[in-house]
């Protein structure tokens, strides 16, 4: 009986933890659409209202949620503060702390980096077309997290299932 | 108070290290004109009318440096250059206080006009300085029975022109003893008047004034009447056959005009093409002649629009 009990909790905490990595899959890309929607704010803002970026970043605050309004808050509070020489490091600064708990890949940590490197130094054509050269990469990095999503959350729960009975198998 | 103001307004948007020069120095910011930052050049001031090499111990001067002409146009672009690209065209950016930074470097040309500077090679902070009062003696000969009359000044450059109007824009607007406050709309196509910094004009203009900032004037005077209905409005420095057109449509609309153009005198407005048309027609109630003898924004004459003079100083 008590053999019988164990195997069930085993098959059912491997299941669960393959149905957790398929939920960690679908977060992070939630995230990256996120982080694409916010970017997507301040290209439309810079292209039409012109504002600074530090205005730019107080009003897309006001439409988004944590962490992402902390980090733009905090970007804008150090940029009227001007408490750097140069705006790359706040955009670097900002995303080391305050997007730190997305826990990004690191390839979407450049991509986001490399964003901020030359933002706010050219004229307003040329800013779009930079904005939206990054926007491209990114919308690439969500197409293929998309089309991996399906297979990597059946694999994970099949995987889950299968080590649990193996697991079971292998004790028994 | 206001001192210190224009203190944190000016240093806020120097280089740090050009920041620390001009703290040490212990300057009053009320006397401080100009600061002139010119790559690889001595860092020069003008103070009290009198220019001077910073830091004032050393002979040579403090070199200013590539990095900290980037590094002051970072701040005041507020690290967004895009946002003030049609400022950058026109050579000058207005900050925070109404004060203005000149930038010059290499123009970029797109079919024979200016489209944006790069390689800047030098910044000119100049510090804007209101002075409150200066058209305390003139309103009594721009009004009449409580209103506003249609008023030109002309002046030569440098004769306190722009800081004139911008003293009779805030007491049309705010109302003395001579005119009673009425609704002001001022056109400011380079941010002279107001020294307008995110929409918000730094410079006192009056409880009752809009300010239409970075406009072209002619278009700026037709949009005010269309849309702010003012009953008087003001514009600095006419000169184009479409300002003049628009200043006469704006008249017939039934709004008071306060307007300046450059000249020295009544006889070259009057022989100016367009303008004297509108001087023949007796469409201006009063002409203000400045000039700077004695002093910027001295009134040396006034006249009615029969040209009859009302006053000489």
């Amino acid at each position: 009986m008590y053999r019988l009990i164990g195997g069930v909790l085993i098959v059912m905490s491997t299941t669960g933890a393959g149905f957790l990595y398929g939920r960690e899959l679908q977060r992070y890309l939630e995230n990256l659409l996120e982080i694409r929607e916010i970017l997507y704010l301040i290209k439309g803002e810079m292209e039409y209202s012109g504002m600074p970026l530090g205005e730019i970043f107080v009003r897309t605050a006001r439409k988004v949620k944590e962490p992402y309004r902390t980090w733009l808050r905090a970007m804008h509070r150090r940029m009227s503060r001007r408490e750097d020489v140069s705006f790359r490091k706040i955009w670097n600064d900002g995303i080391d702390t305050y997007l730190e708990e997305l826990h990004l890949k690191k390839k979407h940590v450049i991509l986001l980096k490399e964003l901020g490197m030359s933002l706010g130094q050219n004229d307003r054509k040329s800013e779009g077309k930079h904005f939206q050269l990054h926007l491209d990469r990114l919308e690439q990095e969500i197409e293929i997290m998309r089309e991996e999503l399906a297979s990597k959350k059946r694999i994970g729960n099949c995987l889950g299932v299968m080590s649990g009975i193996f697991l079971v198998i292998i004790l028994s | 108070m206001n001192k210190d103001r224009k203190k944190q307004e000016i240093l806020g948007v120097t280089a740090k290290s050009v920041g620390r020069i001009l703290e040490e120095e212990n300057l009053d910011f009320e006397k401080l004109q100009e600061i002139r930052m010119r790559a690889e050049k001595p860092l020069m001031i003008v103070y009290d009318n009198r220019e001077m090499i910073l830091p004032s111990t050393s002979t040579s001067g403090h070199l200013v440096t590539k990095e900290e002409i980037r590094e002051t146009l970072d701040y005041v672009s507020q690290y967004s250059l895009y946002a003030y690209e049609q400022e950058m065209r026109q050579g000058f950016i207005t900050i925070e206080g109404g004060h203005r930074v000149g930038v010059i470097g290499k123009v970029i040309l797109e079919k024979n006009e200016v489209k944006n500077m790069q390689y800047i090679s030098s910044i000119n902070i100049r510090v804007a300085h209101q002075i409150l009062g200066c058209a305390d003696s003139l309103m009594k000969y721009i009004t009449k029975n409580m209103k506003v009359c249609h008023t030109l000044i002309i002046s030569p450059p440098r004769c306190g022109k722009t800081t004139m109007i911008r003293d009779i824009i805030r007491q049309i607007s705010d109302g003395n003893r001579y005119v009673k406050g009425c609704t002001v709309g001022v056109v400011d196509e380079r941010s002279e008047l107001g020294g307008c910094y995110l929409g918000v004009a730094q410079n006192q203009l009056g409880m009752r004034t809009d300010v239409l900032d970075c406009c072209p004037k002619a278009q700026g005077m037709i949009m005010l009447v269309r849309s702010m209905a003012p009953q008087v409005i003001a514009v600095d420095e006419i000169g184009t056959t479409e300002d003049i057109h628009a200043v006469e449509y704006a008249m017939q609309c039934g709004c008071r005009m306060i307007a300046s153009i450059h000249g020295s005198g009544m006889d070259e407005a009057a022989a100016k093409p367009v303008l004297g048309e509108l001087i023949r027609k007796k469409r201006f109630e009063r002409y203000v002649i400045l000039g700077n003898q004695n002093h910027p924004g001295e009134i040396r004459e006034i006249y009615d629009e029969r040209g009859s003079l009302l006053y000489s100083g």
